[in-house]
């Protein structure tokens, strides 16, 4: 931490500087070579073709052949498209029920599965498990259970509610994709929980029941303050994924009943398949300064986290 | 490999191993050299039904010549190639909106010349001017045509004696009987959005609006369009959509559940009288059901039967990209492909119609009831296959399907029009 800590202005360590130089010089070159290689490749493989995209963002190009430039037309046009807009407020509605739904569950499933209760790593195993299927197969999976298994029990139990597929419903479809996400968002989001319950000494535990506490009050007053961390980075971690939820939705509705169910990164993806390509490209721009932004808060919370 | 034995007859040290493996190297290059003489061209072709088929054409093909080797690409996705630069030497591909940018931005070469334009059939003209070509060139060879229409169950239209429709308000009649009769009319598949556009509003809107006409006024008005305009799609298709949710009503309960795969299953089973589907489900139903005795006939929108029309698509269309660099190789490729007796024989396998004035009728008995309808002209092309796939057009009508309101789909529609009109 001495190596990075003395960037901040009005320390001591400025008077001391000079001595540290040569060391400093020394060890850079070590992080050089670590650091280089991976910068290039992140600079020809994401830099260069995201600098690409947005500069077709400002020209009329469908992907290949002739194109002029259009100036910012693309982007205004973007702010007055419904289907633009329609496709963000989706998302983002999306991605907010399901971060909370999914760290909710979470937390409590790690709260349950850090206690001492009997068979518990077998638990935390079969938990975990969603986290290794790959999206598009639990989609397809679940594609079935709501398109057939349901409906058929609804039959056989005469549950009108369940006669009709989730998927079809234009009101409710979107809740289908919640579901589904968060059964399958839920493990590493209890996992790092779980970490973070481990880390809690015991011995506040036994003081605050010394104090009389309940396990609630135990809950509230101690797990939670201490857990407040983890919470938010989960949460911002778990909302800038969801914003880009893609192949569960494929799986699932495809976009549908109708555009109900079209997220951002569905419309981007239509543009370079389906001759659009430039006015994506600014919808993809939009969504890259979204997640910049969402990114940089994270960053700002992880390094008020470590400063403590 | 007569050196390989004289290497090895010694005692056998990894410095003489090596040089024979370097030796074997050098030959297999030299012998490929003579190979090399042959212009290499690739041939991409992804209809996934009849890669086989393909393949072994272009085995034919390399083994009747000396000069020109094709291999056979089966990439699906285009503009990767030709973002790239690097497209395949002749596209063998569905002719629709997808391939109709390459050819509007000049990215495929003029085939204007070629003596087989000389064969095509005389309603190919029409369907070629649904997309804009680029400016004095005819970019694309039409190969095989899919006519597609309602597929009907001839035992169950014979068992209760039911006449096959030929006027929208006796489609309507005949759904009522099917109905009180107690047979499922219509079986629709609306959880896979394109079957319900392609099926069901391709059919509605086809056969009472005039799609030529409808996008051929869409382009002259371009980039002023407003949904005010003299021609909209609010003002073209709000009457045959009403008329298609209608029709939708009499599908099976479960319709809004059922896909594609499940369509076909019930359907060889009997389950409906109806089913609006291309010929492409005809060996799926086949797998199920060998012995479904299955009709086609257009689907009636107006009082008239003469206004009957068939929907079709250029299934394949051949095409030589302006970037490649072996065009005259390519062409071969294409006179092979285009001789009768091959092209024949494939609309036979593949369920085809022909695209040429020699072209013979089907042979096949579920499809020979539109014959006649694709002799006299009468026949349209999709309107899913004439807007933009930036349009969600496919998820709009399965919303129409599944009880959207006509009015504010084809407002939105209109909408989108205009503003892809603007920055196009």
């Amino acid at each position: 931490m001495t190596l990075t800590s003395p960037t901040k202005p009005g320390t001591k360590h400025r008077i001391v500087a000079t001595p540290h130089l040569s060391q400093r010089r020394h060890f850079d070159a070590t992080y050089l070579t670590f650091l280089v290689p991976a910068l290039i490749c992140f600079t020809i493989a994401i830099t260069i073709p995201a600098a690409m995209g947005v500069f077709f963002s400002f020209t009329d190009s469908v992907g290949f052949g002739e194109y002029k430039m259009v100036g910012l037309s693309n982007y205004i046009a973007l702010f007055t498209d419904p289907a633009i807009i329609g496709a963000y407020s989706f998302t983002i509605g999306f991605a907010l029920v399901t971060v909370v739904l999914t760290n909710a569950l979470a937390f409590l499933l790690a709260v349950g599965l850090t206690a001492q209760i009997r068979a518990r790593v077998a638990l935390r195993t079969i938990f975990v498990m969603p986290m290794v299927i790959s999206g598009i197969v639990i989609a397809y999976v679940f594609n079935f259970l709501f398109s057939n298994t349901l409906p058929a029990l609804g039959e056989f139990l005469g549950i009108e509610i369940l006669k009709s597929s989730l998927l079809s419903n234009p009101n409710l479809a979107w809740l289908s994709i919640v579901i589904v996400t968060a059964w399958q968002a839920i493990p590493s989001a209890m996992l790092i929980y779980i970490a973070g319950l481990m880390a809690i000494p015991y011995d506040l535990y036994e003081a605050s029941s010394l104090d009389g506490a309940s396990a609630f009050g135990q809950l509230k007053h101690v797990t939670l303050p201490l857990m407040i961390g983890y919470i938010g980075i989960n949460m911002i971690i778990g909302f800038k994924n969801f914003l880009g939820a893609y192949d569960v939705i494929v799986g699932l509705t495809n976009g549908g009943p109708g555009v109900k169910t079209r997220s951002i990164a569905m419309t981007i993806f239509t543009g370079f398949e389906r001759g659009d390509y430039a006015y994506q490209m600014a919808n993809a721009t939009i969504f890259f300064i979204i997640s910049l932004i969402i990114a940089l808060f994270q960053l700002r919370l992880t390094n008020r986290g470590q400063a403590k | 490999m007569s050196f390989g034995s004289t290497a090895l007859s010694r005692p056998l040290n990894r410095r003489t191993f090596i040089a024979s493996v370097m030796a074997a190297g050098t030959l297999a290059m030299t012998s490929c050299s003579s190979d090399a003489t042959r212009t290499t061209i690739r041939f991409n072709q992804s209809k996934p039904e009849v890669i086989p088929y393909f393949r072994s054409l272009l085995g034919k093909f390399n083994a009747s010549q000396p000069s020109v080797n094709a291999t056979h690409e089966v990439t699906a996705g285009l503009s990767a190639a030709f973002a790239r630069n690097d497209p395949p030497d002749l596209g063998c591909l569905n002719y629709n909106f997808e391939m109709a940018r390459f050819q509007e931005r000049g990215a495929l070469s003029d085939l204007s010349d070629l003596p087989q334009q000389q064969m095509n059939a005389p309603f190919i003209k029409q369907l070629l001017a649904l997309y804009p070509d680029y400016p004095g060139r005819t970019s694309v060879l039409p190969y095989s045509m899919m006519g597609a229409a309602v597929l009907y169950n001839k035992d169950i239209f014979e068992k209760h004696n039911l006449p096959v429709p030929t006027r929208y308000s006796e489609l309507v009649d005949l759904c009522s009987e099917l109905q009180s009769l107690g047979i499922t009319p219509i079986y629709s598949t609306f959880k896979d959005a394109w079957t319900a556009s392609q099926g069901l509003a391709d059919y509605t809107l086809g056969g009472a609006v005039d799609i030529n006409q409808h996008f051929a006024s869409l382009r002259e008005i371009g980039s002023d369009f407003t949904p005010d305009s003299s021609t909209s799609f609010s003002k073209a298709f709000t009457d045959p959509l009403l008329k298609m949710q209608q029709l939708a009503k009499f599908s099976n309960k479960d319709a809004a559940n059922r896909g594609y795969g499940d369509g076909n299953l019930a359907f060889a089973n009997g389950e409906a009288a109806m089913y609006l589907q291309g010929p492409w489900a005809l060996p799926e139903i086949a797998k199920t059901n060998p012995d479904a005795n299955i009709g086609t006939f257009p689907l009636p929108m107006t009082e008239d039967p003469k206004d009957l029309k068939v929907r079709v698509n250029l299934d394949l269309a051949l095409w030589i990209p302006e970037e490649s660099d072996n065009k005259d190789a390519a062409r071969e490729l294409l006179a092979f492909l285009c001789q009768p007796e091959i092209q024949n024989a494939y609309n036979e396998s593949a369920l085809g119609f022909g695209v040429r004035s020699d072209s013979p009728p089907t042979n096949d008995a579920r499809l020979k009831q539109l014959q006649p309808y694709i002799d006299s002209g009468h026949l349209y092309q999709g309107v899913s296959t004439a807007i933009p796939r930036t349009i969600p057009f496919e998820n709009y009508m399965q919303g129409l399907v599944t009880g959207g309101s006509v009015e504010q789909t084809l407002a939105t529609l209109d909408a989108d029009w205009a503003r892809l009109a603007q920055r196009s």
